[in-house]
């Protein structure tokens, strides 16, 4: 191996020296971790604002913002606070909430809270709320209901293109955008289009079969 | 009908599922009477393609899974993660947490909370979960930690984000102790020793097994030997659902808990305990769940935690684990390291075997198939050995121990037919008792062209290579009879049916209302059903691919006697007819040349309607399924990339209650395998004892452009009618399937999964050989 | 995430402002930042990687979501246009193919939707360590690089020392192959910054950062010169997944072409390779005269490489890369070599 090179560039560790531990950062461990717990504190305690957005154009908002989101077609006011995600906000702030965007890797690699945004998908756990405001948003539940389901979703039922379902609103929706770009795609299309979206069950052959079937009825 | 006379009885050996485990116990069955599902070519609703009932809300993200729960007065909990592989816990303090505005709870936080508290509760809930592994480990700590990510303590608060900022203000004190994270480090002399308990070693034994001498003698008559070893990484559940609960206790005598779980009545007594209640007054709820896998059975460390918040705060409190506590802490697929000797004589004939087993389940025991796997050796001996890391404890995972066994046989046997220069579908057959095999891999040959593979691994122009390769696997899927069903069927017509059990994706719920459809001569949708809830009848488990070998024999049962019921309170109207010779078709109620429509039919019910109970039928279902799989790979072998390009598995499955959800779990246990072959695997950095990729980002699930042409087929050559279990099955064969593919494809026999772009790379520059 | 105040200026000026006058900061990592498409800033705040306790929007700036042609053949790009808008633009296909190409090539279309080129340049590095909130390593302020002894198989095999991050964007390295510039402003004004000098090494410039932007500068704009070579570009990027993943390492190459495939000047360089874009002259001044045949690039590329030093689990990043430089020029130039 080339590990003997890379003695060079770093002091030699022992194997199980303890003492490295201190590069560790602990959860909280004294030092940086009161400060922040200080800083939090100030955060907290700060009287809610109920500023309009504008007002963060000219002076920084914190704490408590209502906002008025536009969400499958419903004007819905909410309270969060600048760091909420939209998924955040749809989930948790919204009353009632919009639970069918899923709350799956936070991280924007997974799909599961893909939600439209002026017409395009986005991850919701990488938007702030506060960015949302003023924006066309459409979730899952706003492209049909178990009752009226769209066309899509009905191709999904049909193609058995879900499992344990926990994927499925978030492909739903990238699949329901996708074919309104791309009414007619292929079968590769339909891949590119839904390499944002990653399911553990393995429905991914019958979420293709009902994108492209879907495709052909619209 | 047999009714009337006593029942005999027989002894049937049924797999019992506790915490995940999977045990064989013995138990007494009704020997004759009941029902029996008839040919399988013969069925109006099963063996069809139905598709899912609950696929209405789930594509319109009307589904209710516990993490959409949302209850008034309700908490966001969250759990303080230890950051050191093992280390003393000295000192937690909460005071700043518990400070800010917001916050409702804090377990764990107190030297005597932190020992009794939650090391407690995870020592716990890891021996509950700890579905491989037995003894204490977890549980022994006491004010130690075992692994990095394990929960110290947990909070509750108004809003996720204050609860958030609650566990980064508890500040947490460690003495940090020598860690081990790695196999190879545990088994050194004078390795940290991973748990404290005087018992329990780094390295223990599990099982010895076979003839070592007679092994050794044998290899004298062998024509060519391969010596090897093979490793698999330990592998992550990936549930998309993460694990909790939301657990709502507030004060007084009872609570309900919300779970994501495989086994609703795993739920109410571990919630009881935490709560201090009678289990009776615990009602557990699982509406829908995203995903298990093996991982998800008790309440766990999560669900203690979230119980004890709640009863602390007395408000409901919705403890789901973030993305990064799932990696960490919910358990993982054990790890393996397996070393061989193995022999065949010129004919074919895997004559001697010897084997050094090594299972990787950190603080678990891990599990892993005893070698030769399904294969047939004349002479073999197998060591196998549990190493223990500071790493949470594995859990059983689709097929515990077999997908890894099944990587490292099927490779060996791989490279003996290729020393032997016999084509490794024939090598297969001739060591193979069971002919099932013979008839899949002979049906999986012809799907794919297995005569288009590469003659010569590596050979051909240019540099893409496209190889092919063949595996076999195998799995039980019996029931057992725990599983009590009621079929409700009310004068308005109306039927329901109504058990406690769940539906982890698998479709438990269409399955159950398909039977009592059939049964009853009605579509689909005229039968309701009612599941995931502990106040209906009792139901096992899922695991061990038990599910609907437990079930559909009960449902069977229930809609029998339903039907026999109302056939009897309705003959008078058709001539007075027998019941039994009452036909139920087509939505219609027929007998002696009159017939009546299901409606009118049920008017003749009481004003309560007829309830009927069913309980389990051996005869209905049965064990043991046989799974082929063959896979097309091309490699670039001037990056090393490896694309899947096709992958068939045939499986059998006695009668397939659902045509279109096996062939959908099929393909879910060819994309898993594809995962674990080409993608996935945990890694550790040795010195930090941290994971380095807890994300999907890092920890790589395939996607949309990984998935190869999928034909999943039913093996309809198996003619038994009886119902088996196949969510596990579906996974093993196409292991070994795809690592040998890859190997034909470029001549690069990569003994480490996953095999990876570097891997190929390296073996190409190396000749072919890779460790 | 931390909690942090919101501030949503209308002008470049005032963002540079509101940046510069935040409170101070303990930590760099701790100080005001501005946010575009937040693809990366957000995932890293989640993380704890960095805690901005302000963060200005850009998104409200206007003027800074256009492509335009600069008048000489090139094209002013706004620093908050989309990837997906990048990679849809007519313009750039026509003109600038390896850019097209780059940006499709970035993660999935759910980011490419809100990601843009500005923040595309400004992402934080990829490594295992350094995105581990609990490994506190040199670039997040500890004292090693626990790559350069550990699990190494994804960093730097070109330029690492004394940390081994590789640069993550893929818009990089087509950009500095086209020698483009970027238009900072800053509290205290404007400068153009050729890209090539934009980026900075650790053991060159601040170990806690990637590039020469002061924390009150922003991007405004890149300007993408026309050039001989621009039409005969391409980007080839190297996943070992190929839905989801980050370059494990990728080429931009652009070739201008005389007569009889002979290359009158070439452009090469590296990403996923180098804790910065890393273009590689030598390779370049060797193709210059040659004719384009299969030994050319090869020769190419193992000069592309020459100066690697695998660590110890990335040794095949060199076959590899050197396959992606043989395999770019030969695209990039219309060859079937």
């Amino acid at each position: 191996m080339a590990d003997e090179r890379d003695e060079g560039r770093r002091k030699k560790n022992l194997p199980h020296d303890p003492s490295r531990r201190r590069f560790l950062k602990g959860v909280g461990v004294a030092g940086a971790g009161a400060a922040l717990a200080e800083h939090l504190l100030l955060k907290s305690e700060a009287e809610p604002t109920a500023s309009a957005l504008a007002d963060a154009s000219t002076r920084p908002v914190e704490g408590a913002l209502n906002l008025a989101l536009d969400v499958n077609g419903q004007r819905r006011s909410v309270s969060v606070e600048p760091r909420t995600t939209l998924l955040g906000a749809l989930r948790h702030n919204l009353d009632p909430p919009l639970t069918g965007p899923k709350l799956v890797c936070d991280m924007g690699t997974c799909g599961a809270c893909t939600v439209l945004m002026d017409g395009k998908p986005v991850y919701s756990c990488l938007v702030l709320a506060v960015d949302a405001a003023g924006k066309r948003l459409t979730t899952v539940e706003g492209l049909g209901s178990p009752e009226n389901l769209s066309g899509v979703q009905k191709a999904f039922v049909e193609h058995d293109g879900l499992m344990c379902g926990f994927c499925t609103p978030g492909f739903v929706t990238t699949v329901s955008a996708y074919l309104k770009k791309n009414p007619n795609p292929t079968l590769a299309e339909v891949r590119e289009a839904c390499k944002g979206n990653f399911c553990r069950c393995g429905t991914y052959p019958r979420v293709f079969e009902a994108a492209l079937a879907a495709s052909k009825k619209t | 009908m047999q009714q009337q006379t006593p029942a005999k009885k027989k002894k049937v050996k049924v797999p019992r599922v506790v915490g995940g485990v999977e045990t064989m116990v013995e138990i007494e069955v009704d020997d004759e009477g009941g029902p029996e599902w008839g040919p399988n070519d013969k069925h109006t609703l099963l063996n069809h393609r139905l598709t899912r009932v609950d696929a209405p809300v789930k594509v319109s993200g009307a589904a209710l899974y516990t993490h959409d729960r949302r209850l008034p007065g309700m908490l966001y909990g969250r759990v303080v993660r230890s950051p050191h592989a093992h280390a003393r816990v000295l000192r937690v303090d909460a005071s700043a947490a518990r400070r800010i505005p917001g916050v409702r709870a804090v377990v764990g936080a107190t030297d005597e909370e932190v020992v009794e508290g939650s090391n407690k509760a995870a020592g716990e809930a890891a021996k509950k979960n700890r579905t491989e592994a037995g003894g204490a480990e977890a549980a022994a700590g006491g004010k130690v930690v075992l692994f990095a990510g394990q929960p110290v303590a947990a909070v509750a608060a108004d809003t996720p984000e204050v609860a958030e900022d609650a566990v980064r203000a508890i500040r947490v004190e460690y003495e940090v102790l020598p860690h081990v994270v790695r196999a190879e480090d545990s088994m050194k002399e004078g390795a940290p020793k991973v748990t404290p308990d005087p018992n329990e070693q780094n390295v223990e034994e599990r099982e010895k097994r076979g003839d070592a001498a007679k092994t050794e003698a044998a290899f004298a008559q062998c024509d060519v030997i391969v010596e090897a070893e093979y490793r698999t990484p330990i592998l992550h559940h990936s549930c998309l659902e993460t694990h909790g609960n939301v657990v709502e206790y507030r004060g007084g005598d009872a609570a309900t808990v919300y779970a994501s779980t495989q086994g609703t009545f795993t739920i109410p007594s571990d919630a009881a305990q935490e709560l201090g209640l009678k289990e009776s007054a615990v009602t557990a709820i699982v509406e829908h769940m995203g995903g298990g896998f093996g991982s998800k059975f008790g309440i766990g460390i999560e669900g203690m935690l979230a119980c004890q918040l709640s009863k602390q705060a007395k408000a409901p409190v919705h403890l789901m684990l973030t993305r990064k506590d799932e990696f960490l802490l919910a358990g993982n697929r054990s790890g393996s390291w397996q070393k061989f000797k193995a022999g065949a004589t010129r004919d074919g004939r895997l004559v001697a075997l010897r084997a050094t087993q090594y299972r990787l389940g950190g603080l678990g025991r891990g599990s892993q198939a005893g070698q030769p796997y399904i294969y047939t050796a004349a002479n073999f001996y197998r060591e196998v050995f549990s190493v223990h890391t500071h790493e949470d404890a594995s859990r059983a995972m689709r097929a515990p121990g077999h997908p890894q066994a099944n990587f490292a046989m099927e490779s060996l046997m791989d490279e003996l037919a290729y020393k032997l220069g016999i084509d490794p579908l024939e090598f297969r057959k001739k060591n193979l008792k069971d002919t099932a095999y013979h008839r899949q891999l002979d049906r999986g040959a012809r799907e794919i062209g297995w005569e288009r593979r590469n003659r010569t691994p590596g050979g051909g122009a240019g540099a893409l290579k496209r190889g092919m390769g063949c595996a076999v696997g195998t799995w039980g899927g019996g029931g057992n009879n725990q599983c009590k069903v009621d079929v409700t069927v009310a004068r308005d017509g109306s039927v329901t049916v109504a058990v406690g059990s769940q539906d982890l994706g698998t479709g438990t719920r269409t399955l159950t209302r398909a039977i009592v459809a059939e049964e009853l001569g009605l579509g689909i949708n005229e039968v309701a059903e009612r599941i995931g809830d502990s106040r209906l009848g009792n139901a096992n488990s899922s695991g061990g691919s038990t599910t609907s070998a437990s079930l559909s024999p009960s449902v069977k049962d229930a809609a029998t006697n339903a039907r026999l019921a109302v056939a009897a309170k309705v003959a008078p109207l058709l001539g007075g007819a027998k019941p039994e010779e009452v036909k139920f078709a087509a939505g219609q109620v027929s007998a002696g040349g009159k017939t009546l429509a299901w409606k009118q039919a049920c008017a003749a019910l009481p004003s309560a309607g007829i309830t009927a109970h069913g309980e389990w039928k051996s005869n209905l279902q049965a064990s043991g399924v046989h799974g082929a799989c063959f896979a097309e790979v091309e490699v670039d072998t001037e990056t090393g990339h490896v694309r899947a390009v096709k992958m068939v598995q045939v499986q059998d499955v006695g009668l397939p209650l659902n045509r279109l959800a096996v062939e959908s779990q099929i393909n879910g246990g060819m994309i898993q395998s594809l995962g674990m072959v080409l993608y996935e695997g945990r890694v550790m950095d040795a010195q930090l004892g941290l994971q380095l990729n807890p994300g999907f980002g890092d920890y790589k699930l395939p996607g949309s452009l990984e998935i190869p042409e999928l034909v999943p087929l039913i093996d309809d050559e198996d003619k038994r009618e009886a119902v088996i279990g196949v969510g596990e099955a579906a996974i093993i064969p196409s292991v070994g399937a795809l690592a040998n593919a890859v190997f034909n494809a470029c001549g690069v026999r990569v003994r480490e999964l996953p095999i990876t772009p570097d891997k190929i790379l390296m073996g190409l520059t190396k000749g072919g050989q890779t460790a | 995430m931390k909690a942090f105040e919101w501030v949503s200026p209308a002008s470049v000026g005032e963002a540079a402002n509101l940046l510069k006058s935040a409170p101070a900061a303990k930590d760099v990592d701790d100080a005001a930042r501005p946010i575009a498409g937040g693809q990366d800033l957000l995932t890293t705040m989640k993380d704890y990687i960095t805690r901005p306790a302000r963060v200005v929007n850009l998104k409200g700036i206007r003027g800074l979501d256009r492509i335009e042609p600069d008048g000489r053949k090139g094209l002013r790009i706004g620093a908050l246009v989309t990837l997906a808008e990048l990679e849809e633009s007519a313009e750039v296909r026509r003109d600038f193919p390896a850019l097209a190409e780059a940006a499709h090539s970035i993660a999935t279309p759910q980011i490419r939707n809100l990601g843009t080129v500005g923040g595309n340049l400004c992402q934080r590095p990829r490594c295992w360590y350094y995105r581990l909130e609990e490994a506190v390593c040199l670039k997040k302020g500890g004292s090693e690089c626990f790559a350069a002894t550990g699990e190494n198989k994804y960093n730097a095999i070109l330029g690492g020392g004394p940390s081994y991050i590789v640069h993550p964007s893929d818009l990089a390295p087509v950009l500095v192959a086209l020698g483009a510039s970027v238009a900072v402003t800053g509290a205290d004004g404007k400068r153009t910054i050729p890209l090539e000098k934009f980026f900075t090494l650790p053991s060159e410039g601040n170990i806690r950062r990637e590039n020469v932007l002061r924390n009150d500068e922003i991007i405004t704009e890149i300007d993408v010169p026309a050039s001989g070579f621009a039409a005969h570009s391409t980007y080839l990027k190297f996943k070992e997944r190929d839905s989801l993943d980050f370059a494990l390492a990728s080429v931009a190459a652009a070739v201008e072409l005389g007569p009889e495939k002979t290359v009158k000047q070439a452009r090469i360089v590296l990403g996923g390779v180098a804790p910065i874009p890393w273009r590689v002259p030598k390779a370049e001044g060797y193709l210059a005269g040659k004719t384009l045949s299969a030994d050319a690039l090869a020769g190419a590329a193992r000069l592309a490489l020459e100066g690697a030093e695998p660590l110890g689990k990335n040794a095949y990043k060199v076959p590899l890369t050197e396959t992606l430089v043989r395999r770019a020029l030969a695209k990039a130039s219309g060859l079937s070599v």
